[in-house]
């Protein structure tokens, strides 16, 4: 897959745009748009972009940034993007602006650090009515570790229920970020958006580096296209990067020639030469993504810098589900998929599975819930390919008896309860910002989801923020639609792994029909084996059709068996009148009622709909 | 195989005539129908479907017809131009001594005087569409009568001296097992000897089912479908209609001959928009349905009608069959009679297998020498029919 922003080629492209000589560096500015989801970030950078004439009033639609699909049609950003802009200032300079868009998805916040290493300073984008949220204070956080300078915006001020003057106050007290300064914008009109480009001129440093040094250039971000190879996003720290310069990846060893260097305007736009300070393209022509790895620097392949730059954390999946083909024959096109996928995506992780209930699929690892839909949805959209996913789960530690630790990605992996000394699971911080009318909601939540309360604050008059310690696998069973509909969509969440903690967890069996089916087992703490196995036998005798048999299903830890409920056999199921000899169609109907079967799992003798393996998170306590 | 001689010996005997007209559209019912049945439509309707029968007839297909079948729509709606169009047939082809001629009728729609001219038309045989002998469900169903005028439509057939079938529809949403109870035993007082039998099949699309997905009307529970179906076998056997098929029911010697011929692999023409009708391959090849030299593997040719008021002009859907999918398509219709199928007709369609397992489940019964539907089969009917014919 080509990167789809490569079809918004600006259709009068001053020639200067291509030849233009190195900006010098204090007419550079690098700056990125963070923000909680939804606050409109990406309509900011469009209006970014009209404003600077980056793009032909009628080549503009709505987040241009986004070029996927699913970015657009679920409003979301997933993949960074740098776009440079020229920006005429009040000072009667031009500048040079590269904008860095970023993910606004708790699920992506390894993206979002991976690209403010390539800014000095950060718009944050508060909503004017939402206020300050889980994933504003968040993302001001990594602003000010990353020692950018942050200026605050207050956005959506065309809204009815605008309150910027409130909002000020909140980001002052919440975040202590001085607001008197902040700007005031409408991505809707465009209004205030000048003011929010001369702040960037003013407020964020230009970058600073050694032209004369050794080439540094850090890699933020990277896709594949079908025909250059790995593109790599860099960020030019010291000395030049050039057409047909020969170059090395510090952290591989990879020696190789530049073939392309260029800009993304937001179209890729070819250029000699990319100097300090300047944020651009590179394509060398390797088709390995493994050899240009994000967060590696690029320097010469001769007398090249010494030291690399400090690398990045790396993206680590946290949740892990079982992807497998309706059709059986389409194995080795997920396969294909999945290792396309993967070149964009370096934070997707596979290792082939087999089930008995469901045949061979893949083990998958997620950066979260988001990141497992949408990889879930451009495998069906973009490969055309049937998949079904099994519960996601979380990756458990097990430790034998002898103190071998066992990694359990899928509840098959599980060792035997006797030769267990304990099992521990990954535990987070989770933060939940909440207006104090809902705290008693939030605090009920939690703790029937295994919260433990750690502490809460009054932000302000409007806003509490609670800690909570919580197993991941709570998380990502239903917490965060619970929490939204509980707080009628005011809690905004956000969390930080913070390490593996022992717990009492066992393995919970389904049994159709008096077989396990694995694709159904599940890890669960004890305390709530015995709820979720009723739940869960009352949900699947729901969605299971009835059968020529009677299904009785199961749920049991070991050999002991804690729930039961039958599928009824089907008594009845004929065809009505036959119209005037009109067997064509009755033929057909009986072909259209065999195919429905086909879509269904053949698990044993038992025919199950694909619902059934993601019932499991549909369990409403 | 087939030689000239063989073919002639084996014209089509049967011949289904549709009347696409109708006062209105049952809230269930998704077959082709006009509620125009002003006159210049209806003329129009009986030149048409008499040019269509001259246009068989230049073909060869006139075979002595043994049985006839007007279906609808409604053809009691216009009886006199059913006169006429039986008029014309029998003139085209010859219509066998004691031959089934059958009328579908709805009982809003039958009086003496539509009965007196079918009846000089030769009809023999009136199907008439009561459904239920129950008020509210004829309100669910939509039906423009009550039960009232279904019993008397009834017995107005048997007074002109006309064979009389009565269909019924359970599973209706709102039907008691106790109002299928009283409509069954309703359908045995007006004398019936045949009586057909339907568990309502909701069709997407028509107002029923629209109703049951937006959640207004409940939808009917399919055990209780399944009692009803096995009440009507066993009340409508006490009373002395046995079933012949799965939907039907007669006192012996009552059967409908033009119903078994669906079902026995025999030809049959058709006439009228959306009407369907088979022929052996080389009747078909004479016909011109299909070119000489297409499809060599050809056994089995059905086609239907366009669903228009101008059918004659537009193309026919035409389906052709090998010889395989015919022995398949055989053992499947074998086994909606309750005389099953032979032996060697399942070896023959290789299905030996699957009516192994089929008989393992319960669903067939081997007994000298036939397979044939057991009491489970007759209600998982489709389990049977899809597992014999998608192999």
């Amino acid at each position: 897959m080509a990167e789809g922003a490569a079809a918004f080629v600006p259709s009068a492209m001053p020639a200067c745009y291509t030849t233009r000589l190195m900006t010098q560096p204090a007419y550079i500015r690098n700056f990125s748009i963070i923000a909680h989801i939804d606050h409109g970030k990406s309509t900011l950078a469009d209006r970014v972009l009209q404003l600077t004439h980056t793009v032909d009033e009628r080549d503009m639609m709505d987040q241009v940034l986004d070029s996927m699909d699913i970015e657009r049609e679920r409003g979301i950003t997933i993949k960074a993007q740098a776009v440079r802009v020229w920006y005429d200032a009040e000072d009667g300079h031009q500048y040079q602006l590269n904008l860095i868009d970023t993910p606004g998805h708790v699920d992506f916040t390894y993206e979002v650090s991976r690209s403010l290493q390539a800014c000095e300073g950060v718009l944050l984008v508060v909503d004017a009515a939402q206020g300050v949220e889980a994933q504003t204070v968040a993302n001001a956080l990594m602003a000010m570790n990353a020692n950018l300078e942050i200026i605050p915006l207050i956005n959506k001020i065309d809204l009815p229920a605008a309150e910027p003057e409130r909002v000020r106050h909140e980001i002052e007290e919440a975040l202590a970020i001085p607001a008197d300064e902040a700007v005031l914008t409408s991505g809707k009109t465009g209004e205030g958006v000048r003011e929010a480009l001369e702040a960037v001129v003013r407020r964020v440093p230009a970058p600073v580096g050694d032209p004369e040094a050794p080439l540094k250039a850090l890699i933020f971000d990277s896709y594949f296209d079908a025909y250059r190879g790995v593109v790599a996003l860099v960020r030019i720290i010291d000395g030049t990067l050039a057409k047909n310069l020969k170059v090395k990846m510090m952290a591989t060893g990879v020696v190789t020639d530049v073939e392309e260097v260029g800009v993304r305007r937001p179209a890729n736009t070819p250029v000699d030469e990319l100097g300090v300070g300047e944020v651009g393209y590179l394509i060398t022509g390797l088709k390995d993504p493994a050899l240009v790895r994000v967060g590696d620097t690029v320097t010469l392949a001769k007398h090249g810098a010494v030291d690399p730059l400090p690398g990045y954390r790396e993206a680590k999946p946290m949740v892990f589900t079982g992807l497998f083909p309706i059709d059986g024959d389409q194995y080795p096109d997920l396969r294909d998929a999945l290792d396309k996928l993967k070149l964009n995506d370096p934070a997707l992780l596979y290792e082939p599975e087999s089930s008995h209930a469901l045949g061979f699929g893949f083990r998958v690892g997620f950066l979260g819930l988001l990141h497992m839909e949408v990889v879930k949805e451009r495998l069906e959209r973009e490969f055309d390919l049937d998949l079904l996913a099994t519960a996601p789960s979380v990756e458990y530690h097990a430790y034998r008896t002898n103190g071998e630790l066992v990694e359990v990605h899928s509840p098959q992996d599980m060792p035997d309860p006797g030769g267990i000394e304990r099992v521990e699971e990954p535990y987070l911080r989770a933060t939940v910002l909440v207006p104090p009318d809902f705290v008693g909601a939030v605090m009920e939540l939690s703790e029937s989801r295994r919260g433990v309360f750690k502490d809460m604050q009054y932000l302000s008059a409007t806003t509490v923020e609670m800690h909570y310690e919580i197993p991941l696998s709570e998380l990502i069973m239903d917490y965060f639609d619970q929490l939204k509909s509980r707080t009628k969509g005011y809690a905004s969440l956000d969390y930080e792994y913070i390490g593996y903690r022992p717990s009492s967890l066992v393995k919970l069996d389904i049994l159709l029909a008096g077989k396990p089916v694995d694709a159904l087992s599940f890890i669960v703490h004890k305390d709530k084996a015995y709820q979720r196995g009723r739940v869960l036998t009352e949900k699947l005798r729901e969605i299971i059709p009835r059968q020529m048999f009677d299904v009785p299903i199961q749920a049991a830890i070991g050999g002991k068996i804690l729930a039961r409920e039958t599928v009824k056999a089907k008594r009845k199921d004929v065809l009505a009148k036959c119209y005037g000899g009109d067997i064509t169609r009755k033929r057909k109907l009986l072909e259209k009622q065999k195919a429905g079967k086909k879509r269904m799992k053949n698990v044993g003798n038992v025919e199950v709909p694909q619902d059934a393996f993601m019932a499991i998170l549909k369990v409403d306590e | 195989m087939s030689s000239a001689a063989d073919t002639s010996a084996r014209l089509p005997a049967h011949l289904y005539v549709h009347v696409p007209f109708c006062r209105s559209k049952c809230s269930y019912c998704d077959f082709f129908s006009l509620s125009d049945a002003a006159e210049a439509a209806t003329s129009r309707w009986v030149a048409e479907v008499l040019a269509e029968a001259r246009w068989w007839g230049a073909r060869g297909m006139r075979g002595a017809l043994e049985t006839v079948y007007v279906g609808g729509g409604t053809p009691s709606l216009v009886a006199e131009k059913v006169a006429a169009v039986l008029a014309g047939v029998s003139a085209e082809f010859a219509i066998a001594p004691g031959a089934e001629v059958t009328v579908e009728a709805n009982p809003d729609s039958l009086d003496a005087k539509s009965l007196a001219s079918l009846r000089a038309a030769g009809v023999t045989r009136v199907s008439v569409g009561v459904q239920s002998f129950d008020d509210t469900v004829l309100g669910m169903l939509g039906r423009r009568h009550d039960s009232r005028r279904a019993a008397q439509a009834c017995a107005d057939v048997r007074e002109a001296g006309l064979a009389l079938s009565v269909d019924l529809i359970c599973g209706v949403p709102g039907q008691s097992l106790t109002s299928w109870a009283e409509t069954i035993a309703t359908a045995v007082a007006t004398g019936a000897r045949h009586v057909s039998v339907y568990p309502l099949a909701l069709e997407e699309g028509t107002p029923l089912a629209v109703a049951v997905d937006g959640g207004i009307v409940e939808p009917p529970d399919p055990d209780t479908a399944a009692d009803m179906m096995v009440l009507a076998e066993e009340s409508l056997a006490r009373a002395g209609l046995a079933r012949y098929e799965v939907a039907n029911y007669a006192v012996p010697g009552a059967e409908s001959r033009h119903n078994l011929a669906y079902w026995s692999g025999v030809p049959y023409l058709a006439l009228g928009p959306a009407a369907h009708g088979m022929l052996d391959v080389a009747q078909a090849r004479v016909a011109g349905l299909i070119g000489n030299d297409d499809y060599p593997d050809a056994a089995r040719v059905r086609w239907s009608n366009a669903a228009d008021l101008e059918w004659r002009t537009l193309p026919r859907e035409v389906e052709v069959l090998t010889r395989e999918e015919v022995a398949r398509e055989d053992v499947m219709l074998g086994l909606r009679l309750v005389h099953g199928v032979a032996e060697e007709d399942v070896r023959a369609a290789e299905l030996e297998e699957v009516m192994a397992e089929l008989g393992a489940e319960g669903l067939v019964v081997r007994a000298s020498g036939r397979w044939r539907t057991t009491a489970r089969g007759w209600l998982l009917g489709n389990e049977v029919f899809e597992r014999v014919w998608c192999g």
